[in-house]
């Protein structure tokens, strides 16, 4: 028998009423998705798309107005199926008053931690995210790449099975933004299914195994990044030491069978590889 | 049910923590102190009533009025702060109910305004304490007899203090749940206690036969949906004249509190259900 999808949405639609008049806004309409389990999935696509609704239903914090979501197997409401999953929401908010250390005790506590294991779990969230030295500092002091790194922290400590982050990298610079996407890399190292919503599409296919963009609460495209991506009717050769006239022999053998050369150019590294290369070492602490 | 009262005592911790850290609960916790402090000194004007009388309104004045103001603005308060910055999201998509949810946020409301109750009955004890000895050395001079001072009735009164404030806690929670701004949740919630203050009168003009047809359903549903928050104020009588109180009615003041709490917590999480966060 093969594992239930870590979440499976069918013909999900979820209106609100807004106004006095009670007028209908459609966030999400008739969304079906399979999300497998042990890959690191987007979930992109414009503000106001409908990613956060989605999850906050999944997650059982928003009722749906029609449709079915299952998590891991479960419905998704359970308590049952929310013990298994790890939350990351978008601009977290936690209390000032309480240590990194002391927020990720509180929510291990929350997520049905055994007492024995609690302080164990935390140190190991809390090194995982690499706040370890932090984490005796009051929250209200952390800077927002830290934010985000503890929330990583509370939404990890109970070793779920399915981890969703609503915008992680949202205001963090790109070294921060670069940490978190190697922790999402290490918790799919794990077996970790993570859901991913973000607005860096270069982390997004960077990290992702398959991506779902959405517009207007509709599901536009799905499938695997490398597939999705892929341009299958052209060709990008790299060529190491290229004169001009073996590029006009290797024009010329190209046209003889019948292909066409259509840029000659060098290859680009991205502006965020050539941040991080310059700027190696650099944290937010 | 063991996980579920833990993770209830998780949130009341934190929401402890939280409520003891506002301006708001210290400003009117020093207000409440100070208020009972300040009866030894303006026991002079007690006109003509007897001065451990004075004493003791001052004192149950201050955990009634302060109490109050506490009990539905800091609920309305630490409620909503839980909606507004989001801090719900994180907690409410954990294994965590939403009856769990309003069990732990009632315990730690009912926690601080239970320590507000035993410091502002302890000062008052003491001044009490205190006066009634001083009265009770000169009524032995005088050879009269002296004042009547129950201080164990006062920690009796205290308690029925503390359980008229969860009422209210309970209550405020209830309205909040449905609510959608602090300030409606505030509002209404003070009404809410106004009504309850006043419901004795509803029961008296239900016994009236004039009172037929609508009026007559209304003053039934008032009578019977809200707490009567004045059967709690039985301070004059456990202090001062405790032979006054009858055997059958504290086990009725303490039950139809814990039955009302028990009640408003079961509303609001029925309201609370399926608000969306």
């Amino acid at each position: 028998m093969t594992a239930a999808p870590a979440i499976e949405v069918r013909h999900l639609t979820k209106d609100f009423r807004v106004g006095l008049k009670g007028v209908k806004l459609r966030a999400v309409d008739d969304l079906s998705l399979s999300i497998p389990r042990g890959q690191v999935y987007g979930l992109l696509g414009p503000n106001g798309c409908g990613k956060s609704t989605t999850l906050k239903v999944v997650l059982g914090l928003v009722p749906a107005t029609a449709g079915e979501v299952s998590i891991l197997g479960l419905p998704s409401a359970t308590a049952e199926a929310r013990a298994r999953t790890g939350f990351l929401p978008e601009a977290p908010y936690f209390h000032k008053f309480l240590s990194g250390r002391e927020l990720v005790r509180y929510c291990a506590h929350l997520s049905g931690v055994p007492s024995d294991r609690v302080e164990a779990a935390v140190e190991e969230a809390v090194a995982l995210v690499d706040l370890r030295e932090a984490a005796g500092r009051l929250v209200g002091t952390y800077s927002k790449g830290m934010l985000q790194r503890i929330g990583l922290a509370q939404a990890i400590v109970h070793d779920p099975e399915l981890v969703i982050l609503d915008e992680p990298t949202a205001g963090v610079d790109p070294v921060g933004a670069a940490a978190i996407g190697r922790i999402i890399e290490a918790m799919r190292a794990r077996g970790k299914t993570v859901v991913l919503c973000s607005h860096l599409l270069g982390q997004v296919e960077q990290v992702c195994d398959r991506v779902a963009i959405m517009d207007k609460g509709r599901l536009v495209l799905e499938g695997a990044v490398a597939e999705v991506l892929e341009r299958r009717d052209r060709h990008v050769l790299t060529v190491d030491a290229l004169t001009p006239a073996a590029l006009a022999a290797a024009e010329a053998a190209l046209v003889a069978h019948g292909a066409r050369l259509s840029a000659v150019t060098h290859p680009r590294r991205s502006l965020e590889e050539l941040f991080r290369e310059l700027v190696t070492g650099s944290r937010d602490a | 049910m063991k996980a579920a009262c833990h993770r209830s005592l998780w949130i009341a911790r934190i929401t402890f923590l939280e409520a003891i850290r506002q301006r708001f609960f210290a400003f009117l916790f020093i207000l409440g102190a100070a208020l009972v402090l300040a009866s030894g000194a303006v026991r002079v004007f007690d006109f003509g009533h007897s001065e451990l009388k004075f004493l003791a309104d001052f004192g149950f004045g201050g955990l009634f009025l302060f109490g109050s103001i506490l009990g539905v603005v800091m609920t309305a308060q630490l409620f909503f702060a839980e909606i507004d910055n989001r801090t719900a999201l994180t907690l409410l998509a954990k294994p965590l109910s939403r009856a769990e949810f309003l069990a732990g946020k009632f315990l730690g409301i009912w926690a601080v305004l239970g320590v507000f109750v035993l410091v502002l009955a302890a000062l008052l004890a003491a001044m009490l304490g205190w006066r009634a000895a001083e009265l009770a050395q000169l009524a032995v001079e005088r050879r009269l007899a002296p004042p009547e001072c129950d201080l164990a009735g006062l920690a009796l009164y205290a308690s029925l203090q503390w359980l008229r404030l969860g009422v209210i806690v309970a209550m405020v929670l209830a309205v909040a749940a449905a609510a959608r701004t602090f300030l409606f949740a505030v509002v209404v919630g003070a009404l809410a206690v106004l009504a309850g203050q006043l419901q004795w009168l509803s029961q008296e003009l239900l016994l009236k036969p004039a009172e037929t047809g609508l009026g007559h359903a209304a003053l039934w549903l008032l009578t019977h949906l809200l707490p009567n928050l004045q059967q709690f104020n039985l301070g004059d009588a456990l202090v001062l004249a405790p032979h006054q109180v009858t055997a059958g009615t504290l086990p009725w003041v303490f039950l139809s509190g814990v039955a009302y709490v028990v009640a408003f917590l079961v509303l609001a999480t029925f309201l609370f259900r399926r608000r969306e966060i």
